[in-house]
C-alpha cells in the first residue's frame, strides 16, 4: 500500500531546481503559449470567414498588446532558450559550462525583450 | 540555534492522508540534517521512518527532499539550509512510510541497462588482468562515482511524468559500462537507451546534476550518449 507515483504538477512545480528548471518551465510555457496563439489566429479566420462576430472577438485577443507582449515573450525565450539546450546537446563538453550558458541566454533575452515590450507600448498608446 | 523541522508524515496502517508535522529544538550550525531527524526519533517521535546506513554520504540510503530540493540528508549541514527546514519524501516513487520510498522502480530501470562488466572474450595471454590505459580509465572516471541514491532520478521532470523513463542514473550507469574499453556490450546498451525510453527523453533540464551527491556531471554523461548515438562513436 502507498500513494500514487504520479507526481502533480503543483508539486512539480514546487521543486527547488533553480536557473536551469525555471527556464525548462518557461520554455514549456513558450510552446504552449504559440500553440494557443496559433490555434485562436486559425480559429479566428475561420469563423470570420463564416461572417460570425466572434472571429472579431478572436482578433481582438491576439492583437491586444498584452497578448502580444506575452507572445512575443512565448516565442522569443523558446527560441532562445532552445538554441542553448541544441548547443548543449550538440556539444556535451559545454554542459560544464551550464550555469554560464543560462547566464548568456538572460542577457540575450532581456534586452532584446525589454526593446521589443517599449515598442509594443508605444505603438499601443501612440498608434 | 533554534530550528524549525516541518516533516511529511504517513503511515499507510493509520493515515488517510499525509500530513505534516513540525518540531522545534535547539540544534547547532554545524548539524547534519541527519543528526536532527535521529534526534526527532529519539526524543520527540519513535515511529518517524526514514533510511540511514552510513550517514557519510557513500551508501546513498537517506536522500530526501530538503527544503524543496534533493539532497543527501547525512551531506547537508543546518547551516547550509536555514533554521526553517522542511523534510519530504522522493518525488515520483511510492511512498511507504514518512520517508521512506519504494525504491523497487528504481532499480528496475537501472537492471535494463545490464549494470555489469559484459566481456567473454580470453583472458590475455598472461591470463591475469586486462589493462587499461589512465586515458581509457578517465574516460568514465566521472560516472563511477554514482552511488544510486535516486536523488537525480527522482529530481527529473521527465521521470516524475513519465513511467518507462530510464532515468538518469541508470544512464549514467549505462555510460559508466559502454565507455569502459574492457567492456564488449556498449552496442547492447546503447540500444537499449536508443528507445523510447531512453536518453531522447532528456530534456537538459539539469535538475539531476543539481542534486547529484557526488557532482557528477550526468547530463553531460547523456548528451555524450546521445552523440554516441548519431555518431556510432565512442571516443
Amino acid at each position: 500500500m502507498g500513494l500514487n507515483r504520479n507526481v502533480s504538477l503543483s508539486t512539480a512545480l514546487r521543486y527547488k531546481g533553480q536557473g536551469p528548471f525555471l527556464s525548462f518551465i518557461l520554455h514549456r510555457i513558450g510552446g504552449l503559449g504559440m500553440a494557443v496563439f496559433i490555434t485562436i489566429h486559425i480559429l479566428s479566420v475561420y469563423i470570420e470567414a463564416l461572417g460570425w462576430k466572434i472571429g472579431d472577438i478572436l482578433n481582438d485577443i491576439y492583437m491586444n498588446w498584452a497578448f502580444q507582449i506575452f507572445i512575443f515573450f512565448c516565442v522569443l525565450f523558446h527560441a532562445i532558450n532552445g538554441l542553448r539546450i541544441t548547443l548543449l546537446d550538440l556539444f556535451p563538453r559545454l554542459s560544464t559550462y551550464h550555469r554560464e550558458a543560462l547566464w548568456i541566454e538572460w542577457a540575450l533575452f532581456l534586452p532584446v525583450f525589454g526593446l521589443s515590450v517599449i515598442v509594443i507600448l508605444a505603438t499601443a498608446v501612440g498608434g | 540555534m533554534q530550528v524549525t523541522l516541518k516533516i511529511f508524515r504517513y503511515n499507510p496502517e493509520v493515515d488517510k492522508k499525509i500530513h505534516y508535522e513540525t518540531y522545534n529544538f535547539e540544534a547547532q550550525e554545524t548539524d547534519r540534517i541527519l543528526d536532527l531527524l535521529e534526534h526527532v526519533k529519539g526524543y520527540f517521535d519513535g515511529t518517524l521512518s526514514f533510511r540511514r546506513s552510513c550517514a557519510h554520504g557513500v551508501c546513498g540510503s537517506d536522500a530526501m527532499r530538503i527544503n524543496g530540493r534533493n539532497m543527501l540528508a547525512c551531506k547537508v549541514l543546518v547551516r547550509d539550509v536555514g533554521g526553517q527546514i522542511t523534510i519530504e519524501p522522493l518525488l515520483g516513487l511510492k511512498i511507504q512510510k514518512d520517508l521512506i520510498v519504494d525504491m523497487e522502480p528504481f532499480f528496475d530501470n537501472y537492471k535494463k541497462v545490464l549494470p555489469w562488466f559484459i566481456n567473454d572474450s580470453p583472458l590475455p595471454a598472461d591470463e591475469r588482468e586486462r589493462l587499461q590505459s589512465p586515458q581509457q580509465r578517465a574516460r568514465f572516471d566521472d560516472t563511477t562515482k554514482c552511488i544510486l541514491c535516486a536523488a537525480c532520478t527522482t529530481s527529473c521532470p521527465t521521470f516524475w511524468a513519465n513511467d518507462d523513463y530510464l532515468g538518469p542514473a541508470a544512464i549514467v550507469t549505462a555510460h559508466r559500462f559502454i565507455y569502459d574499453s574492457r567492456d564488449e556490450a556498449a552496442a547492447e546498451r546503447l540500444h537499449i537507451l536508443s528507445e523510447t525510453s531512453g536518453v531522447a527523453r532528456c530534456h537538459t533540464a539539469y535538475n539531476c546534476t543539481l542534486a547529484c551527491p557526488r557532482e557528477i556531471e550526468i547530463t553531460r554523461a547523456i548528451g555524450e550518449l546521445k552523440m554516441s548515438m548519431i555518431t556510432g562513436k565512442l571516443d
